[in-house]
C-alpha cells in the first residue's frame, strides 16, 4: 500500500467521516436547487498511442485543479483477465493520468475492488497495467481488501442504512473515477458514478458485492455519488464497449476521453456520446433530479458533442433509453 | 514468496496484505495452511486464540473485528473444526452455516419469497447473509459441512448438502466448470471462472455426474494457462480432489500476491502430499 494512504488511513476519525457525509448531504441540496456551469471535457483520441499523455495533460490544465501536495487517487475499472476485449479501462489511459497528475504536484496512487473477480493484481498484470506503469504494484491498493469504515448514508435512495468503504477511497483529497465506456444490462450505461461500486469493500460483501443489487443498483449509484463528493472524472471512450455490456459486449470505438469534475455531468455526456438518453438513466435522475438542467448546465470544452456521436448497439431490453 | 509466519499480525490475527488489520478470512486460511504442517505451533495457538476471540453470539464470524455482521468467512473459519475451535464454537458455527441461505433478485424469486416465504428449493449460501446464493460462499459452505456430517448424524446438514449439491449443478456453465454463480444473461452463455470452478470441483468431490466430468475437462484446460496463484491453488485442489491431476501439470506455480494466496498454496501443495485441511476423509490429525 502506498505509504501516504497509509499514513491518512491510520489518521482518519469518526468526526472525519461525519464532516464528509454532512459536506455530501449539503452539496446533495445545492445541486437540487441551483446547478452551477460545469465544465466537461471531450478529447479526441484515436486509439492508444503516446499522443495521450500531451492531451490528457493539456484537458487537465483546463479545469484549474488544485491538487499541489494532495492525494490523490486513481480508480479504474479492472473486471477481466483478458487485455484483447474492451473490458477494464486501458492502461495507457491511467499511466497518462498518473503523468498528468503528478505534473500538478499531486501525491498519486491507484486503486481498485472489482466486483466478480478476486486476484485484483494478477488481473492488473494480465490487462497490461505492470507492463505500462512503471512500479505498479507499489502504487496500487486492492480497495476489496482495504481497511474499511462504515459511512452511515445521508438520505439514502437505496435500502441501505450505511455501507462499508475502503478508506483510501474515503481518505483521498481527490477521487479520480476512471471507467470504460460501456452499455450495461441492468442499468442502461456504467460510466463514473456506476465505477464507484469499486469503493465498496468485496472483503466485506463478497464478490459480486450483491447487496448492492438487493438495494438497487441505481438507487446505491446515486448515493455513492453523494457519499464521496471529492471527485473527477475520465472516461475511457477511445474503445468502449456495446450490447451486453458490461462484461460481454463487443467492441466500439469511439475515439473519445472524456473528463470533468461532476460525476453526473461527464456520465451524462458520455449517454449522449452513446447515444443514450441521459434523462433515462435512473441514477443520473435519483442522484441530480432533474437532469435536463444538468445537461443544460454543462459547458463543453474540446470537441463538439456530435462530432464525436456514435450509436452504441443496445440490448433489446434497453431500447427505449436511446436518445431521439 | 509471502511468509505466513511473517506477516502475522501482533494480535495473533493474519491481514489480506501484508502490514494490513487483521480478517478473519485470511486469518483462517493461515491457520488451516500452517496446521497442515505444525498444528501445535505457537504462531497457530495465537491466530486460534485471536480467531475464537472474534466470533460473535450467533456463531458466525465477522469479515473482522470492526463488522458486526457474521458473513461467508464462517465457514472458511469452521473448517478449522471441534479441536482448534472448541466444541461449543465449532457447534455454533456449524448450525449459522445451516441457517444461511440465498435466494435471487429475480422480480418471480421476489414474488415466490414474498408469497410463500421461499426462495428456491434448493437454496445455495450468499457471501453476506439476506442477499443471493453465489457458487464460492456455496462451495464453502459445502465443504464445511461435510466435515462435520462426519462428525454428527444430523438430518438438516444432509439436506443442506444436497441442497448445496443441487445448486451447483444448476449453475455450472454451458462450456463446464463454474464462474460467480450467473451461467446465462439475458440468454447468453457466460463462461467459466478457474478459482470458481477449482473450490466448487472440491466441494463435489466423491460425486459423479455430466456437469462435474466437463468441469473437470474444463479444469484440466485452464490449469496450464492460468493467471494467478488463486486460480491455480483452486485447481490443483478441486482437480485432486477428483483424482483429475494430471502429474507435472502445471509448471512451477505463480508467486501468490497476498497472505490468503500464500495460505491456499500452501493448502494445495498439503493436498497433493495426501494431508488435505479442506476434505473430511483426507483430514489432518
Amino acid at each position: 500500500m502506498p505509504e501516504e494512504l497509509a499514513t491518512t488511513q491510520r489518521a482518519i476519525r469518526r468526526r472525519d467521516f461525519l464532516a464528509a457525509a454532512a459536506g455530501a448531504s449539503l452539496a446533495a441540496c445545492a445541486r437540487s436547487h441551483a446547478r452551477r456551469e460545469t465544465k466537461v471535457s471531450i478529447l479526441r483520441q484515436t486509439g492508444y498511442t503516446q499522443t495521450l499523455y500531451g492531451e490528457l495533460r493539456r484537458a487537465l490544465a483546463e479545469h484549474r485543479l488544485q491538487v499541489r501536495g494532495k492525494r490523490v487517487l486513481l480508480k479504474p475499472n479492472l473486471v477481466e483477465f483478458d487485455p484483447l476485449t474492451p473490458i477494464n479501462t486501458h492502461p495507457l489511459v491511467v499511466a497518462a493520468a498518473l503523468d498528468a497528475f503528478r505534473e500538478m504536484g499531486a501525491q498519486v496512487a491507484i486503486a481498485e475492488g472489482p466486483g466478480h473477480r478476486r486476484n485484483t493484481l494478477d488481473m492488473a498484470e494480465a490487462a497490461g497495467y505492470f507492463a505500462t506503469i512503471p512500479q505498479f504494484e507499489k502504487l496500487f491498493t486492492d480497495l476489496n481488501l482495504a481497511e474499511v469504515a462504515e459511512v452511515r448514508l445521508e438520505r439514502p435512495h437505496s435500502r441501505l442504512k450505511s455501507v462499508y468503504l475502503a478508506r483510501p477511497a474515503l481518505a483521498c483529497d481527490l477521487l479520480v473515477s476512471m471507467p470504460k465506456m460501456k452499455t450495461h444490462h441492468w442499468a442502461g450505461a456504467t460510466l463514473s458514478m456506476k465505477n464507484l461500486f469499486g469503493t465498496v469493500s468485496g472483503g466485506v460483501y463478497g464478490w459480486p458485492k450483491n447487496i448492492l443489487h438487493w438495494a438497487g443498483i441505481s438507487e446505491c449509484v446515486a448515493d455513492l455519488y453523494h457519499t464521496l463528493p471529492r471527485h473527477f472524472a475520465i472516461v475511457d471512450g477511445i474503445v468502449g464497449m456495446e450490447g451486453n455490456g458490461p462484461i460481454q459486449g463487443t467492441p466500439r470505438a469511439a475515439n473519445v476521453v472524456v473528463a470533468g469534475r461532476d460525476l453526473a455531468a461527464v456520465d451524462a455526456v458520455c449517454c449522449q456520446i452513446m447515444s443514450i438518453d441521459p434523462r433515462k438513466i435512473d441514477y443520473l435522475r435519483l442522484a441530480i433530479g432533474d437532469v435536463p438542467a444538468l445537461v443544460e448546465s454543462v459547458r463543453q470544452i474540446g470537441e463538439a458533442l456530435a462530432a464525436v456521436r456514435a450509436k452504441f448497439r443496445l440490448l433489446p431490453a434497453w431500447q427505449g433509453i436511446r436518445l431521439a | 514468496m509471502i511468509s505466513l509466519l511473517e506477516s502475522q499480525n501482533a494480535d495473533g490475527g493474519w491481514p489480506y496484505q501484508q502490514g494490513g488489520p487483521s480478517w478473519t478470512e485470511p486469518t483462517a486460511y493461515a491457520l488451516l495452511a500452517l496446521m497442515t504442517q505444525e498444528p501445535a505451533s505457537p504462531p497457530v495457538g495465537r491466530g486460534l486464540a485471536w480467531l475464537r476471540a472474534l466470533q460473535r453470539p450467533d456463531g458466525g464470524w465477522p469479515p473482522q473485528r470492526a463488522i458486526r455482521q457474521s458473513a461467508w468467512m464462517t465457514a472458511v473459519a469452521a473448517l478449522l473444526g471441534p479441536v482448534a475451535l472448541g466444541a461449543a464454537r465449532y457447534r455454533a458455527a456449524i448450525a449459522w452455516i445451516v441457517r444461511q441461505s440465498g435466494a435471487d433478485t429475480n422480480l418471480p424469486s421476489r414474488l415466490r419469497q414474498l408469497l410463500l416465504g421461499a426462495a428456491e428449493d434448493d437454496p445455495g449460501w450468499p457471501w453476506f447473509p439476506d442477499t443471493s446464493a453465489w457458487v464460492t460462499p456455496t462451495a464453502l459452505s459445502m465443504l464445511a459441512l461435510r466435515q462435520a456430517e462426519t462428525r454428527t448424524d444430523s438430518q438438516k446438514i444432509k439436506s443442506r448438502l444436497e441442497a448445496g449439491t443441487s445448486y451447483l449443478l444448476r449453475h455450472a456453465c454451458r462450456e463446464g466448470g463454474w464462474n460467480h454463480g450467473a451461467a446465462r444473461t439475458f440468454d447468453i452463455d457466460a463462461p467459466a471462472y478457474p478459482e470458481t470452478t477449482g473450490v466448487a470441483l472440491l466441494a463435489l468431490s466423491g460425486r459423479q455426474s455430466p456437469e462435474i466430468a466437463a468441469a473437470c475437462r474444463w479444469a484440466r484446460e485452464a490449469l496450464p494457462v492460468c493467471q494467478s496463484s488463486e486460480a491455480e491453488s483452486w485447481l490443483r485442489l478441486g482437480l485432486s480432489a477428483h483424482g483429475q491431476l494430471a502429474e507435472g501439470v502445471p509448471a512451477p506455480p505463480r508467486p501468490p500476491r497476498n497472505v490468503q494466496n500464500a495460505a491456499l498454496a500452501m493448502l494445495a501443495s498439503a493436498a497433493l502430499a495426501g494431508r488435505s485441511a479442506l476434505l473430511p476423509e483426507q483430514k489432518h490429525a
